[in-house]
């Protein structure tokens, strides 16, 4: 089983470089998202490592098989890969079993008998049995999914590439295929790359992120690790909600803001400018006059500007006084503030994370 | 890690024999016959480059007649489409009028009839003398003048608004199918009344449809040969066309023909020119997407007048020329009652057995019908294919050089594929091969319309999905893209082979006695007098047509005036 390594990839549409340099590693049975907005070139860099398109710099190895360079290219069909098209990419004109029995065609040596038994297994492990000879445009999107699931995995491919699978699906069954997808993944262990721009779908289904902005990779690394310590503002306010807060280092672990001054978890050059990131459920409300949880805790007070009950939670914006910084605040619905009350808010210095300077590392 | 034997080797450059089969294509179909056309309208005798036949041309009072009378007619034929088209567009569009499927089903019939057939029904419907309603009219009146003179250049004018306001009515209906009443209904809310929606917002979304409709209108007009042979040259006027046509007549000038021609070729490209950039902006027509709506118009009291117009129009363009096409086919002396006396099927047996010309121009025109619709759908088909798949650098010069004979009138063409291949080293007039080049260069733009919207409608993404699981371009054209394409490309074969055997403007020039076509003979029928064979000649060419028609909805599971729902 190998991996996948993009070395200094670089793809121009006219003026427009979609992928600048990019560098990336999947290790072997590994499930790698890449993560982005419209536009950030994820999938053109799935469409690289497919062989559709021709890098104009850098190279793509698969194990010791360079596949990509500018030079030449070697044509998808002889890549043992599979992909996962965002429209399915079923044959209308092939029943279920046709669309899915079609890779095996190419697999010398394979008897007929024997390309039928692993086209009905695989069906069934898709939980489509029975479906065989209906044609796509008789299923569910969810079932025209497991289709193309299956049709990809029933070669066997050394990769996996999928290209915003659950986007044209409805939320209920996006979530019910997230874990699918999981599911089979730990099944077979293919080493995978899924381009989404859903970050929940992200992080239930890898087991890193590469976060792509502007034809780069700006993080690599777990779920928790992106979402718990972002290297840049990009990465913080692309993952989850959070609020940036843009001042000058006072020491090492302080930033200052106007009449703000915040304890950080550290990292500042003292005098340039810095920004740390808090997120919302990180911030805990209390009314005026009680005592902050540790002494090292931030200590600050603000006025409610609006609250919305959100069932679970409560989401607040709160005016810091003496500055011009407003904080969203997410708490348990527990104890409940209105519009004008004034509350004491206590951010510990870990939850502010030291954002690195703007843009791709 | 540099293992040289590992890394893939650049493949062969396939954009090169594409580019060159591309390019030798083009050669024969435009750049040959058109560079002899500019050659030949400047030579003089002797050698050198001379003026002197635009002079000729220019000076003559009686061709500078022929231009303005073609002026004319086009810009009413124009004009006369929209006032036809645009409402019954409407009409059959929005409304409820009773009987759409009907008028739309006449639309379509009109579209696919051979104008110059048209035109030889309105000889005898509206014919001065003998005319079937100028007889009646006299019977019923007592009067001696006629009701109506078709030989003149309003009649010409209606005759040629019979089959070529269905343009107007497809850029129309289509487009109007692609707004919400949404857009409508917005303004209705914010207090416009009818009038004022009508005006704001429904008018301002189909102008350009209307605009690029009237345009595509006067280009038909323009172009045509058949209909001002039929109804001006016996009124004793020219249009541009029969004024070409009219140079080819012993001794042949075609030196002047040459210099007469290239005005019509640049006049065609810069309406075309124009056309492009009107249509260019109708992206805002195109709003749709999710609640794309079209709640239709209730017509109230006027529904009955309105389709009572509607079968006006069509009983002029199809029922009563069909009918009268039919009388003449069965009747002994067309211009008298149809009674049991006069009933023959003589026509029939005088037009297949005992005219000579008769036999071979059928099996001409399905020759070269099947020749051309066959190598043209492939054609386009590989063309339209290598275009919207971009495989070769420049992939975007390919389409336009697809579009580009869509310029060129089929006299134009006929002239310069008579000076290019009358002369070493390609001498094929006197050949169906100049025909065929002829008809294959004419209606390569309609094909390659044609396949290109079948090949947008197949998603790259199914191909790439073949490739990927292993399977080569070449395997996944076999597996995937021909049998989606199938359909499409039956339909590109279908709108060729209509094209084909009605072909007349280019013909006309071309044929010598050996290589007459259909079209041909119906044309020199008419110096015969003989009417019941030209009616038989023609019914035999509409049932062809409607033949392939049907194959094509069949097959594309729609009618060919376009996307409906």
């Amino acid at each position: 089983m190998p991996g996948v390594t993009m070395k200094e990839l670089s793809k121009r549409y006219g003026e427009v470089g979609a992928v600048q340099g990019l560098s990336l590693s999947v290790e072997p049975g590994e499930l790698l998202a890449l993560l982005g907005p419209s536009g950030c070139g994820k999938t053109t860099t799935l469409r690289l490592v497919a062989g559709f398109l021709t890098p104009e710099a850098g190279e793509i190895w698969v194990g010791d098989r360079c596949l990509s360079s500018p030079a030449a290219v070697v044509a998808p069909e002889r890549r043992r890969m599979a992909m996962i098209f965002q429209s399915y990419a079923l044959w209308p004109h092939m029943t279920v079993a046709q669309n899915v029995a079609y890779g095996l065609r190419f697999k010398p040596g394979l008897a007929r008998a024997a390309r039928d038994a692993r086209v009905r297994e695989m069906l069934r492990v898709v939980q489509l049995a029975g479906y065989e000879s209906r044609y796509p445009g008789e299923l569910s999107g969810g079932q025209q999914q497991r289709v193309a699931v299956a049709r990809a995995l029933v070669v066997e491919p050394e990769i996996l590439l999928l290209d915003e699978p659950l986007s044209n699906l409805d939320a209920n069954l996006r979530e019910e295929m997230r874990f699918e997808i999981r599911r089979l993944h730990e099944a077979f262990a293919i080493t995978t790359l899924y381009v989404t721009h859903d970050q929940a779908e992200a992080m239930v289904i890898s087991d890193r992120i590469a976060v792509l902005e502007r034809g780069r990779v700006v993080q690599v690394g777990g779920a928790d690790e992106i979402f718990l310590r972002p290297r840049t503002r990009f990465v913080a306010e692309f993952i989850g909600r959070t609020n940036v807060i843009e001042g000058v280092a006072e020491s090492t672990d302080a930033l200052a803001r106007g009449g703000l001054r915040l304890r950080v978890a550290g990292g500042l050059s003292p005098g340039a400018p810095a920004a740390v990131s808090i997120r919302p459920h990180d911030i805990a409300l209390a009314p005026t006059g009680a005592a902050p949880s540790g002494p090292l805790d931030n200590a600050l007070r603000g006025i409610v500007k609006r609250a919305s009950f959100l069932g679970d939670s409560v989401d607040y914006q709160v005016a810091i006084a003496g500055t011009d910084v407003v904080l969203r605040v997410v708490t348990p619905a527990v104890r409940r503030f209105g519009a004008g009350d004034a509350v004491a808010l206590t951010i510990a210095p870990a939850a502010c994370v030291t954002l690195g300077a703007e843009g791709p590392a | 890690m540099t293992r040289q034997s590992r890394l893939p080797r650049p493949g062969l450059d396939r954009s090169l024999p594409v580019w060159l089969a591309a390019a030798l294509v083009l050669l024969f179909l435009m750049a040959l016959p058109l560079g002899w056309l500019v050659r030949v309208s400047v030579s003089q005798e002797g050698g050198g480059v001379t003026l002197a036949h635009y002079r000729a041309v220019l000076a003559d009072p009686a061709l500078r007649r022929a231009l303005g009378n073609t002026l004319v007619l086009a810009f009413w034929v124009g004009l006369a489409s929209i006032a036809v088209g645009a409402p019954l567009a409407w009409l059959t569009a929005r409304t409820d009028l009773p009987g759409k499927g009907v008028l739309r089903a006449l639309v379509l019939a009109s579209f696919v009839t051979p104008p110059f057939l048209g035109a030889f029904a309105w000889v005898m419907l509206a014919g001065p003398n003998a005319g079937l309603l100028n007889t009646l009219w006299r019977r019923l009146t007592g009067l001696d003048s006629p009701l109506v003179d078709i030989f003149t250049m309003p009649g010409l004018v209606f005759v040629v608004t019979l089959y070529t306001f269905p343009y107007v009515y497809i850029m129309l209906v289509n487009t109007l199918a692609l707004i919400a009443s949404d857009l409508e209904e917005a303004a209705a809310i914010l207090g416009a009344g009818r009038l004022g929606v009508a005006l704001t917002v429904t008018l301002p979304l189909v102008l350009p449809a209307l605009v690029s409709g009237f345009i595509l209108a006067v280009l038909q007009a323009l172009a045509l040969f058949g209909s001002p042979a039929i109804l001006a040259l016996p009124a004793g006027f020219h249009t541009i066309t029969t004024q070409i046509w009219s140079f080819f007549h012993y001794p042949p000038k075609i030196e002047q023909a040459a210099a007469f021609s290239l005005p019509l070729l640049l006049a065609t490209a810069l309406l075309l020119l124009v056309q492009k950039r009107v249509l260019g902006r109708r992206g805002y027509v195109a709003v749709g997407g999710k609640g794309g709506q079209r709640r239709t118009i209730a017509l109230g009291a006027w529904r009955w007048p309105a389709l009572a117009a509607g079968l006006a129009v069509m009983a002029c363009s199809i029922v009563l020329p069909y009918g009268i096409l039919a009388k003449a086919a069965l009747s002994r002396a067309w211009a008298q009652p149809l009674t049991w006396s006069n009933l023959t099927l003589a026509n029939f047996t005088f037009t297949f057995v005992d005219y000579g010309a008769t036999q071979a121009a059928i099996v001409n025109t399905l020759e070269l019908g099947v020749a051309t619709a066959t190598v043209g759908a492939v054609l386009v088909a590989l063309l339209a294919y290598v275009a919207t798949r971009r495989l070769v650098v420049g992939h975007q010069v390919v389409a336009f050089l697809a579009l580009a004979p869509i310029v060129i009138p089929g006299v134009v063409l006929a002239v310069a594929l008579f000076i290019a291949y009358t002369r070493p080293p390609f001498v094929l007039y006197g050949t169906l091969a100049i025909l065929f080049i002829a008809y294959l260069t004419k209606e390569l733009p309609t094909g390659y319309a044609q396949s290109d919207a079948t090949f947008r409608g197949i998603p790259a993404e199914l191909e790439d999905a073949g490739r990927i699981l292993g399977a080569g371009r070449l395997r996944i054209l076999r597996d995937v893209t021909a049998p989606l394409a199938r359909s499409g490309i039956i339909a590109a074969w279908c709108f060729i082979f209509i094209g084909v055997i009605r072909e007349l403007s280019a013909s006309i020039i071309l044929f010598t006695p050996a290589t007459r076509v259909m079209s041909v003979v119906i044309f020199d029928l008419k110096e015969e007098g003989q009417f019941g064979a030209i009616a038989v000649l023609g019914l035999t060419m509409l049932a062809l047509t409607f033949a392939t028609v049907a194959l094509m909805q069949r097959v594309l599971g729609r009618d060919m005036l376009g996307a409906r729902e």
